[in-house]
């Protein structure tokens, strides 16, 4: 009896193999029905995502019987071979598993570390299984334990905290620049897609003011109906720069159209209050000699992705953390679940190395006296007690780590022939 | 039984001092709640020496140097306190949490006096009082601008680092210079009116040419032409920032070089 994580992941195998192996959510009971018949396994869940798919099962047979048979269930299921399928896969046994699926499930192995998605993926796996009947006690008590974990880390730590694309980098920015964005103003120069796309988000950010300047007229109307904006002539943006808090440029032009003596000017006459000017424009349109201006704040598109690129190490620190967390719970979940299962063991052991003692004398029980025959077994008994006893004592040693622990008990299933279900 | 509440305040602030920095290096968010609660116990610590050594000398424990630096200390706590609660800006305590330490440890070196005639008068409560209360503002003023132009370079340089990840947004920042700022400048002018009264009252003689009073009144202008230019120029950020600098360096000097060119406030 084991519990095995058998799956590939966009660290292990490339989009092509990933696209091949996905089970669409709307297959997924039939392929869970198939695994647990198929494969003759007591428990099973599947998560597929664009970026992973894992088969996480618990099986009554030897770990590696139980490895085999999930492959061989992808390979028939998908009509793959093999060869083309078997160098991604990794598996991952017991205590390994475990850990496996806490990480994924806390967004330590996601390709963007601390992507919330992740976590809804496997709520979304669990209950797919859960319908499916697939889910026993075993994967019951561990799947939502990873839940847990999930949540623990994410209060714990700031793992998701920074923003990690363009368009929630530049909010942040401007939080950090403004603070609150509800009575905040924006101008935008240039009407254009970008445009639009980021005047989307900023009003999803709550900004409400939103001033629009296009070279065509016809455009920055459109634009400002869009989002119940005001649209103003081009040559008036100056004016709108000191009342706006941000300004997003975006425009064809091919040379600065804001400069760092125009910025100059407008700032004094905003009292320096602070102005955040994104220029994603290429070639830029605004002049980064602005940046160098008091309160001033110039961010073009290689800016904005270079505090991505710090925030997303920003999050690898804070993974850091998040790992400690993790494989603190883990212990935790081993500890626990294998002080559940010492208990039955031990009396299994007990049992059956009394039937063991006792199995010679019942085969020549009519040889015997009835008066002989008690006698003798009260001995053997005692012989059993004498054998089973240290035994036990090894397996209820509590000083091990939970993977020798979890390893000793396999052991003895194996030497006694014990299984808990029978 | 007062030296025993003032001692344990004193170990109390020091824990929050390390697991401030401890906060700081680690990242970890237990040792900052470790740091605030151990300041929080220090800082009721503090203010139950301050009552009880005020019962028992029945006399507001401020008037010789030593109990200056407690009372200096215990205002600087209490706007960590406040700016803690209202703002939840993370490293502030790796800041104020020296002061504080430095100014309790600084006690060590003074012995207490007997009560001059001269302090036992009412304004006198008022015009130290208000005047502490003022510095710790001034400090936090200082500390506040200080943490904007951190963050503001990690802004202008784009490449966030430290304090990008630390510190809320600038607006908040300065929302804290600025209300501790017209605060302390509030309680300055206090504290100020109350000690021209009491030499008023007193007929002190020569008030007028003391080193200190003088000293203190360079400071207030500093601070009056700050908060000036902040309302008409709207100067905050590096500007604000060195001028603050200047204010705090200038009540530095109010506070403790004053007291050697002699004067009406040489007390023991």
């Amino acid at each position: 009896m084991d519990l095995i994580l058998v799956g590939l992941s966009h660290k292990t195998a490339p989009i092509e193999v990933r696209e091949r192996i996905f089970f669409p959510e709307k297959h997924l009971p039939t392929a869970l029905q198939r695994l647990q018949a198929e494969s003759d396994l007591s428990e099973g869940m599947i998560v597929s995502t664009c970026n992973r798919v894992e088969v996480l099962v618990h099986g009554d047979r030897g770990h590696f019987q139980i490895v085999e048979a999930v492959k061989n269930f992808l390979y028939s299921y998908h009509a793959l071979s093999r060869p083309f399928l078997e160098n991604y896969l990794y598996s991952h046994l017991r205590q390994d598993a475990v850990n496996h699926l806490f990480r994924v499930t806390s967004s330590l192995d996601s390709m963007v570390v601390g992507e919330p998605q992740i976590l809804a993926q496997v709520k979304r796996a669990y209950s797919l299984a859960c319908q499916a009947g697939s889910v026993g006690r075993h994967l019951g008590d561990l799947i939502p334990r990873a839940f847990f974990v999930a949540k623990k880390v994410r209060t714990s730590t700031r793992i998701g905290a920074a923003a990690v694309s363009v368009s929630s980098v530049a909010i942040e920015l401007a939080r950090k620049i403004l603070g609150d964005l509800e009575n905040k103003s924006v101008l935008f120069m240039g009407a254009g897609k970008m445009s639009t796309l980021a005047a989307k988000h900023l009003s999803d950010a709550g900004i409400q003011n939103i001033y629009v300047a296009n070279r065509t007229p016809e455009r920055s109307e459109k634009m400002a109906a869009q989002f119940s904006g005001q649209a103003v002539p081009f040559e008036d943006r100056f004016s709108y720069v000191i009342r706006a808090d941000i300004v997003l440029v975006s425009t064809g032009s091919d040379s600065f159209i804001l400069t760092k003596s125009e910025v100059e000017g407008i700032i004094k006459k905003r009292k320096y209050r602070p102005l955040f000017i994104i220029d994603i424009s290429v070639p830029r349109n605004v002049d980064p000699a602005v940046n160098e201006l008091e309160n001033v704040f110039v961010y073009d598109i290689d800016d904005l992705q270079s505090v991505i690129d710090a925030n997303i190490r920003q999050r690898q620190q804070e993974a850091v953390i998040a790992e400690d967390i993790v494989v603190e719970e883990v212990s935790n979940y081993i500890k626990q679940a294998s002080r559940h299962s010492v208990g039955p063991l031990a009396s299994l052991l007990r049992s059956r190395i009394e039937e063991m003692c006792l199995e010679d004398l019942k085969e020549r029980r009519h040889q015997l006296t009835d008066e002989e025959y008690q006698r003798m077994e009260k001995m053997l008994k005692k012989t059993a007690h004498k054998i089973a006893h240290p035994l036990i004592t090894q397996l209820r040693e509590s000083d091990d780590s939970p993977g020798h622990r979890l390893y000793k008990i396999e052991m003895f299933k194996k030497m006694f022939r014990l299984d808990e279900d029978s | 039984m007062s030296a025993l509440l003032f001692n344990s305040a004193f170990g109390f602030y020091v824990v929050g001092l390390f697991h401030s920095v401890a906060a700081f290096v680690s990242k970890k968010d237990l040792f900052h709640k470790i740091a605030f609660a151990s300041v929080g116990i220090g800082f009721f610590l503090h203010s139950s020496f301050l009552v009880y050594r005020g019962v028992e000398i029945a006399h507001l424990p401020l008037t010789d140097l030593k109990e200056a630096l407690a009372f200096f200390a215990w205002t600087v706590s209490l706007c960590f306190f406040i700016s803690h609660m209202r703002y939840r800006i993370k490293p502030l305590g790796i800041f104020l949490l020296p002061l504080v330490t430095a100014l309790m440890l600084g006690t060590i070196f003074f012995k207490s006096s007997p009560v001059p005639e001269i302090l036992r008068s009412s304004w006198i409560y008022w015009h130290t009082i208000c005047l502490f209360l003022a510095y710790g503002m001034f400090f936090m003023t200082f500390i506040a601008s200080l943490l904007y132009l951190f963050q503001e370079r990690e802004l202008k340089g784009k490449k966030p680092k430290t304090f990008y990840y630390w510190l809320p947004s600038q607006v908040l920042l300065d929302d804290l210079f600025y209300k501790m700022l017209i605060s302390g400048f509030c309680f300055m002018t206090l504290g100020l009116l109350a000690g021209v009264i009491w030499a008023e009252q007193d007929w002190v003689q020569g008030w007028q040419g003391d080193p200190k009073v003088i000293a203190a009144l360079v400071t207030w202008a500093i601070y009056l032409i700050l908060i000036y230019l902040r309302l008409t120029a709207g100067w905050r950020g590096k500007r604000a920032a060195l001028i603050s600098m200047a204010g705090f360096l200038s009540i530095l000097f109010t506070f403790l070089g004053a007291r050697y060119l002699g004067g009406l406030h040489t007390f023991q």
